[in-house]
């Protein structure tokens, strides 16, 4: 192999596919970054075996070729590259790989590309097309809510189910579930469902940028597997085996109170609670009151032993009766992120049932949230 | 001194009837035995007040024939051995002729059989020992032995049997072994009318581990299975993710009968060895079927033991098979490469086999360390003791933070030297103390979206539904949702994030067989379990961050130098010591 490619653009895809580098594995290719020509260009790849990224960047190839690298090692060295041409060169003798940009001239040693698990190579045709800027928005607003808890695999993920014209996500933790729809701008053949893992969506988010336009979705068949495809970049994923809980089921039909507040207000209201309510297991107290006359009110309040008590009042536009309910204040906090629209509305019941958060205006975004009880 | 004198008869087998019947588990395990023994393919079991009014068994065995019920509950009176060879090669798990004569002479027994291939039955009704009637009976084939008011003519012992609760937990433990020891028989228990075990009778070991563990557990039990000549040995085994805090879930049967054998059990432990952490057993039952001559049955009143000629060579059999099976169910220490896609389970079968709590120390650990292991952590009986005050409140000097070591310890100095801080005991300990802060005011819970049914094995359901109250003062709402299932409605806000059943079930895996301590000792008890659970782990990788918050927090506690267990949390190195052994003392 013996390639030139630009170091900023080198150091930009090392940086995207280092994410799916196990640097732990028993398997010590896992460690390391498949470096290998590809129909023109540099192809870079790591995976973990549950998580493949691969990029590709414009190249000058002078001679075919693949190697793996350390991950570490060889992202270490373009980081402090100058901007410059980058020569890769592939010693088949020594399996190692010389690295030279400007003065510099250093020798990695790797490991056969032989040894790199293949990553399939997905028939894009068959694939869904999904607009990236809207994709990574229905992402962000979901996988918060997805477990952390390695015990419950199917709460990890992220359910999507697309339908005809209409993609859902929704990810769970069991104490408060994400619900987004979006229309597709052109109908699929056949439904699709299956759970991410939230991580792998994560990661998509973070690697597509915006300018890519199209993400492609293909779930080969029988594979257990997502590849979500695009121009210069490729995510791999394993699916995750099980039954989503059904969400349907689960977001209330009805609320008796409505309260809408500015989202902003809102959110530093909770920010500010969650400094105080971080020594005391996250709980705030929401008490909604109707205003009457004048304009109702948000007392957003927090106490703990150690740290001290807080106390924000946010204007509201109440309507049904007054209610105080207790939150996680991380749980508010999160959504309260992910909402774009400058107005929330807050749904409720009662002080022990669930609540529902969504955009003002906006219903196909949906966050129920379980409140926590006082004792 | 007084005279001797010969007891009277009705004393005597009273004394003799002390030996074999203990408690109403005790005369379930006897007409269980002579049910099977008879050859019954279906076996209910009616219980009331735990035993103490009425246990009811009825079998479809042999039965027995009328002329010879009057017999059968006579002292050493059996169909089952006529010489004392056969005691040396023993098929049935009767041999005595005793049962039926001892819980005779302590309650009101009534048998009631019938042969099959016979028109009518036949009627014996004993009290205190007396025969009452003998009468000819229609009756259902088979047998049904009913015993009612157990001790009344016996206070003292009456008076040594332990609450409902507690009896109860006996019986369905008995129950529920055999059940597992005889797929092929149908079982049904019922405590005072209600369902408490049934199983189908197909033979399908597996599912009546789903009846009493719950499906999740049954699907990771390994099946265990061993032969070579002459010995026999099957059954299942938690894999090494899967365990309790005691050993109460370790069963053997050998040659059909339940035995309680330290030994063996510590034979399957040895099987485990290296992969269990520190206080934690597996759940095992297994079956060994060796040659009667290999073993003698004859030591125990309540045949609860066994004496082994060769006992070497059967622990080493049941280390090896247990060694062979947990191997057989690792996943391969390397992974070849060839198409990763199909190299790991999927993700829901995977956590099986992960380390729960990594945090508690490996067996060998200890082994190279044994200083570090508190007491709180002895063989067997692990009693937890919640140090609330008992501990010094060795107040901690101000500590400076130099680093994490291998993601499980902190590293800190002191003014009197250098300090190792496990940072899981660490946070139990801050945890804790937070925990009993709040406890004045009240645990806040977190609800759950859906609630989430779970089951539990049936001896610990009735101490579940009696603990309801304790385990929602901190901070759990738990419900009864049917026999053996539970529903939990909300966590203790300390455990955001955990899965809620398994939350629970930390709680309340280890629920003594008598655990009535106070209210507040108990929540502390639960608390702590809590806590322990909740604590960062280790292998967690903690940011400089969170380092000094777990430093700050240990060092707000009264009690920084344990883990709410007993364990110390820290190791402190004396600057003195630090110079001695590299040879500064005196240097200077
Ligand atoms: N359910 C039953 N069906 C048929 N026969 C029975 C049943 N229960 C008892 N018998 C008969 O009554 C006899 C006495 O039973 P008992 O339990 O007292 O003694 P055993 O079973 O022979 O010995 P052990 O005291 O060791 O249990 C048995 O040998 C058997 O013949
Ligand atoms: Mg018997």
């Amino acid at each position: 192999m013996k390639a030139s490619v630009s170091q900023q653009q080198l150091a930009h895809g090392l940086g995207m596919v280092s994410r799916a580098v196990s640097p732990r594995s028993t398997l010590a290719v896992l460690a390391n970054i498949l470096v290998a020509t590809d129909d023109g260009r540099l192809r870079l790849s790591a995976t973990n075996l549950e998580l493949g990224i691969s990029c590709w960047i414009g190249a000058q190839i002078s001679e075919q070729g693949a190697i793996t690298v350390p991950a570490r090692t060889f992202s270490d060295l373009v980081n402090t590259l100058p901007n410059d041409t980058v020569h890769l060169e592939l010693n088949p003798a020594t399996q190692s790989l010389n690295v030279r940009c400007g003065m510099s001239n250093t020798d990695i040693k790797g490991i056969d590309a032989q040894e790199f698990p293949p990553m399939p190579t997905p028939d894009i045709q068959d694939g869904i097309h999904l607009n990236i800027s809207d994709f990574k928005e229905m992402i962000q607003q979901v996988a918060f809510a997805a477990s952390t808890d390695e015990a419950r695999p199917v709460l990890q993920g992220v359910s999507m189910n697309i339908s005809e014209d209409a993609a859902v996500l929704a990810a769970t933790d069991g104490f408060r579930i994400s619900v987004r729809r979006a229309a597709l701008s052109e109908p699929v053949s056949k439904p699709v469902t299956a759970i991410v893992p939230a991580r792998a969506l994560t990661e998509l988010a973070r690697i597509a940028t915006d300018g890519d336009q199209v993400v492609t979705m293909v779930m080969p068949p029988g594979r257990g597997q997502v590849v979500f495809h695009m121009k210069d970049a490729e995510l791999i994923s394993q699916l995750i085996d099980g039954n989503f809980p059904d969400y349907r089921a689960i977001i209330p039909r009805s609320f008796k109170g409505t309260t809408i507040l500015t989202t902003n207000a809102f959110l530093k209201a909770c920010r500010q609670a969650e400094i105080i309510a971080r020594e005391s297991n996250n709980v705030v107290r929401l008490s909604i009151q109707p205003g009457g006359d004048q304009p109702g009110k948000v007392e957003i309040t927090a106490q703990s032993e150690e740290t001290g008590s807080s106390e924000n009042f946010v204007e509201a536009t109440v309507e049904g009766g007054s209610l105080i309910i207790a939150f996680n204040v991380r749980f508010l906090r999160e959504v309260l992120e992910v909402i774009k629209t400058p107005s929330v509305v807050l749904m409720t019941n009662a002080n022990n049932t669930p609540a529902m958060i969504q955009p003002a205006g906006d219903d196909t975004f949906q966050h129920v949230i379980m409140p926590m009880h006082l004792g | 001194m007084s005279r001797i004198e010969i007891l009277p008869e009705a004393v005597a087998s009273q004394i003799a009837a002390g030996e074999v019947i203990e408690r109403p588990a005790s005369v379930v395990k006897e007409l269980l035995e002579n049910a099977i023994d008879a050859g019954a393919t279906q076996v209910s079991i009616q219980i009331e007040q735990a035993g103490r009014r009425l246990i009811e068994l009825s079998d479809d065995g042999a039965g027995i024939p009328p002329d010879q019920l009057r017999v059968a509950i006579l002292r050493h009176a059996t169909s089952k051995l006529r010489t004392t060879e056969d005691l040396f090669h023993i098929d049935t798990l009767g041999f005595r002729g005793e049962a039926l004569a001892s819980i005779g002479s302590v309650s009101r027994m009534k048998i009631t059989s019938r042969q099959p291939e016979e028109a009518a039955g036949g009627r014996v009704v004993v009290e205190g020992g007396a025969v009452r009637t003998v009468e000819s009976a229609g009756a259902p084939a088979g047998t049904v032995v009913s015993v009612e008011d157990l001790f009344y003519n016996v206070p003292a012992r009456l008076k040594f049997l332990k609450r409902d609760l507690t009896e109860r937990q006996q019986i369905d433990a008995l129950v529920t072994r055999y059940a597992l020891a005889y797929p092929h028989i149908r079982f049904k228990l019922f405590h005072d009318g209600v369902a408490a075990l049934q199983t189908s009778g197909n033979g399908d070991r597996r599912e009546i581990l789903a009846a009493i563990y719950g499906v999740d557990i049954a699907r990771q039990m390994l099946e265990i299975s061993f032969s070579d000549e002459n010995f026999k040995l099957e059954g299942f085994t938690s894999p090494v993710g899967l365990t309790r805090s005691n050993r109460k879930e370790i069963t053997f049967f050998v040659n059909g009968r339940w035995v309680q054998d330290s030994s063996l059990s510590a034979a399957l432990l040895k099987g485990y060895h290296t992969l269990l952490m520190i206080g934690r057993y597996p759940l095992a039952v297994i079956f060994i079927r060796m040659d009667p001559t290999e073993v003698d049955v004859n030591v125990h009143p309540a045949k609860a033991e066994v004496r082994f000629r060769q006992p070497e060579d059967v622990f080493g059999k049941v280390q090896r098979a247990i060694r062979r099976g947990l191997l057989a169910y690792s996943p391969p220490a390397q992974l070849v490469s060839q198409g990763w896609q199909t190299q790991l389970p999927p993700l829901n079968q995977r956590f099986i086999s992960r380390q729960i709590d990594p945090a508690w120390k490996m067996a060998t650990e200890t082994q190279e360390a044994p200083a570090i292991v508190g007491p709180a952590f002895e063989e067997g009986t692990q009693k937890e003791q919640p140090a609330l005050d008992a501990l010094p409140a060795g107040d901690l000097p101000l500590l400076r933070l130099v680093g994490q070591v291998g993601s499980a310890y902190l590293v800190a100095e002191g003014p009197d030297g250098l300090y190792l801080i496990d940072q899981h005991a660490a946070h139990e300990r801050v945890l804790f103390e937070k925990w009993l802060r709040q406890r004045e005011q009240s645990v806040p819970a977190q609800a759950l979206l859906t609630p989430q049914v779970f089951q539990v094995p049936p001896q610990i359901s009735g101490m579940m539904t009696e603990q309801l109250p304790a385990l929602e003062k901190i901070g759990f709402r738990v419900e009864p949702f049917g026999p053996n299932l539970f529903r939990v409605l909300a966590i203790p806000a300390i455990f955001s994030g955990a899965d809620p059943v398994a939350a629970v079930m930390v709680a309340v895996e280890d629920f003594e067989e008598d655990e009535t301590p106070l209210q507040t000792e108990l929540e502390a008890r639960l608390a702590a379990r809590i806590c322990k659970r909740a604590a960062v782990k280790a292998g967690s990788v903690l940011s400089t961050e969170e380092q000094k918050m777990l430093l700050q927090g240990l060092e707000a506690c009264k009690s920084p130098r344990t883990c709410p267990h007993g364990r110390p949390t820290m190791i402190h190195l004396p600057i003195d010591l630090l110079e001695k052994q590299f040879g500064r003392r005196g240097s200077r």
